[in-house]
């Protein structure tokens, strides 16, 4: 089980985004839960997440974002805007997974 | 071209990106729009049903109504309990976001804030005195800047008492909830006796106002009457062209790099508009005259999503650029709920200069167009407040309470937005079929797989737009 934290704006246009993730990852076999949540209320979810992403538009709270998730030791990158403009569930399937697979790597080698 | 337009992308992240940044990531303004869109605008909208059943778009049943004020008054309560209160809540949503951004607990200091925003409201007098009347507009429209101040002081001065000497503590074994409510207890004395006190002395004097039927009256007066007769020029001021040409370019200029403008000027500009078209609410709609509100935007200019990119979508699906054709295929459904988010990164917009100037240029034009509108009485100014999701055509006669004259100027707006896009478009197309071509050319050299480039497949796309 793979859980997601999107972090956007008003959640409005990620609600597409996450039905095309749930596709991609049906289709691949895996088991994924995504949840999109504003700038204001994403910080509770933190430590019920596995990865943490960031919408294109909030980019400017990139930082901020960062620093919290680092801090509850979840990775964390920014969505591609192509693959955001596109919908593109698959791509950004792919990104979550080379995420997770960095940081396991980074904690088998301290 | 090409480099001309790398070069000022760059030039743009380097230099317009930080500054623009630094005001959309404060604290306190975020807190604003959040406590705006997610406690207000349900309860404005709601209340905002009521409002149109009150005042019906059908002549016949207008009149009807006219005639039986009693019924009239009936359908208004549930508006003016909700809509009409929307300031309370507004103490509660602020106070709330304020506390989650600073993370603490977020409940304690919302609640908190009510009760001060409520005792800031009411003049320290016989209770049994007083009527709701009198008291209504200011837990509106009138109390919002009042209920913001109030809501960023209560979460602020909680958030210092919880972390310093002079709160209760309980040994260690007393449960977390029992242990909360005494923590807040010292803040909570402490800060409805201030407000009390304060509101105490101002409500010793005096205030003459003209009500909304335009009697002259004489009230005690209130911090929130103190505190809209401090602002009340900024609040005309911001009813006006020059704010609303000035509120637009910002919006466009920081959707133009890719950070959402609506939701940063919203945080600003929200307490203006609301105390705006709660005016308008009040006024009804022979009366209303107040432009510059939230549907004035979200509905009158962002057609389509913000820019007025509906017209784009349209060329999009029949262009010959494979980059272009897939994002318009995408772009279409959202474009009817007026998102565009697969428009703006998509095309993209963001960051791209040679679209970039239509992306300011056309909703500038749109605005100026349906500020003339408004003022010239040539559509009814709008008085409801709806979901910007709600699609073109339909919000322009509902936001107006009704004047079918909104969804004509809603459809006139796009036809301009279609003719001044076009020319941008064209020239944008012809870089992408190029780059395109050149792409395929490169690959058709290395395989027969060429079928990749008219598939879907976005790897082409993206291919195209980052190379």
């Amino acid at each position: 089980m793979i859980r997601v934290l999107i972090v956007c704006s008003w959640g409005m246009s990620t609600s597409l985004l996450v039905e095309s993730m749930l596709e991609a990852a049906a289709a691949r076999n895996y088991t994924l839960s995504v949840e999109a949540l504003s700038a204001g209320e994403y910080m509770d979810r933190l430590d019920e997440c596995d990865v943490v992403l960031i919408a294109p538009q909030i980019r400017h709270l990139r930082k901020s974002i960062e620093r919290l998730a680092q801090e509850a030791g979840k990775p964390v990158a920014l969505i591609e805007p192509f693959h955001y403009a596109t919908m593109n569930g698959e791509a950004v399937l792919e990104q979550v997974l080379l995420l997770l697979q960095e940081t396991q790597e980074g904690q088998a080698q301290p | 071209m090409n480099a001309m337009i790398e070069k000022s992308s760059a030039w743009f992240e380097r230099y317009l990106v930080p500054p623009l940044s630094a005001i959309a990531s404060n604290i306190y303004l975020q807190a604003i729009r959040d406590a705006f869109i997610i406690f207000t605008l349900p309860l404005i909208i709601a209340g905002s049903i009521f409002l149109i059943i009150a005042n019906p778009p059908i002549p016949a049943l207008a009149q009807f109504l006219q005639a039986h004020a009693g019924i009239q008054n009936a359908i208004l309560v549930p508006f003016n309990l909700s809509f009409g209160l929307m300031a309370l809540f507004l103490a509660f949503g602020v106070a709330y976001s304020v506390a989650q951004y600073r993370r603490t607990e977020p409940v304690q200091p919302g609640v908190l804030a009510m009760v001060l925003f409520l005792v800031a409201s009411m003049p320290v007098t016989n209770l049994n005195s007083l009527t709701l009347g009198t008291i209504l507009p200011y837990l509106g429209g009138q109390g919002l800047l009042i209920a913001i101040l109030i809501g960023i002081l209560t979460s602020e001065v909680m958030r210092w008492f919880r972390s310093s000497r002079f709160t209760i503590r309980l040994p260690k074994s007393v449960p977390a909830n029992v242990k909360r409510a005494f923590e807040a207890l010292v803040p909570a004395v402490l800060l409805i006796t201030t407000i009390w006190l304060l509101e105490w002395f101002v409500s010793s004097h005096t205030v003459t106002t003209t009500d909304s039927s335009g009697h002259r009256v004489t009230l005690q007066l209130t911090l929130p009457i103190l505190l809209m007769k401090v602002f009340e020029p900024l609040v005309v001021v911001q009813d006006s062209y020059p704010a609303a040409l000035l509120e637009i370019i910002l919006m466009m200029l920081l959707w133009s790099v890719g950070i959402h403008g609506m939701n940063i000027v919203t945080a600003i500009a929200a307490p203006f508009w609301f105390s705006t078209l709660a005016a308008n609410a009040a006024a009804g709609p022979a009366h209303a005259h107040g432009i510059v509100t939230e549907p004035f935007f979200h509905i009158f200019a962002h057609l389509g999503g913000s820019g007025a990119t509906w017209p784009l979508v349209i060329y999009m699906l029949r262009s010959r650029s494979a980059q272009l054709r897939t994002v318009g295929k995408v772009a279409l459904g959202p474009a009817i709920f007026n998102i565009n988010e697969p428009v703006t990164f998509g095309v993209p917009m963001a960051l791209n200069p040679l679209m970039m100037i239509p992306f300011v240029l056309v909703p500038v034009t749109i605005v100026t167009i349906n500020y003339l509108a408004f003022s010239f009485g040539l559509v009814h100014v709008p008085m409801v407040m709806q979901p910007f999701t709600v699609p073109v055509g339909i919000s322009g006669f509902v936001a107006t309470g009704g004047d079918i004259r909104g969804s004509l100027l809603q459809f006139f707006d796009l036809a301009v937005s279609a003719v001044l896009y076009y020319p941008f478009f064209k020239a944008w197309e012809r870089i992408l079929i190029a780059r395109e071509e050149a792409a395929a050319r490169g690959e058709s050299e290395r395989a027969t797989a060429t079928k990749a480039v008219s598939s879907v497949s976005s790897g082409a796309g993206r291919g195209a737009l980052s190379r």
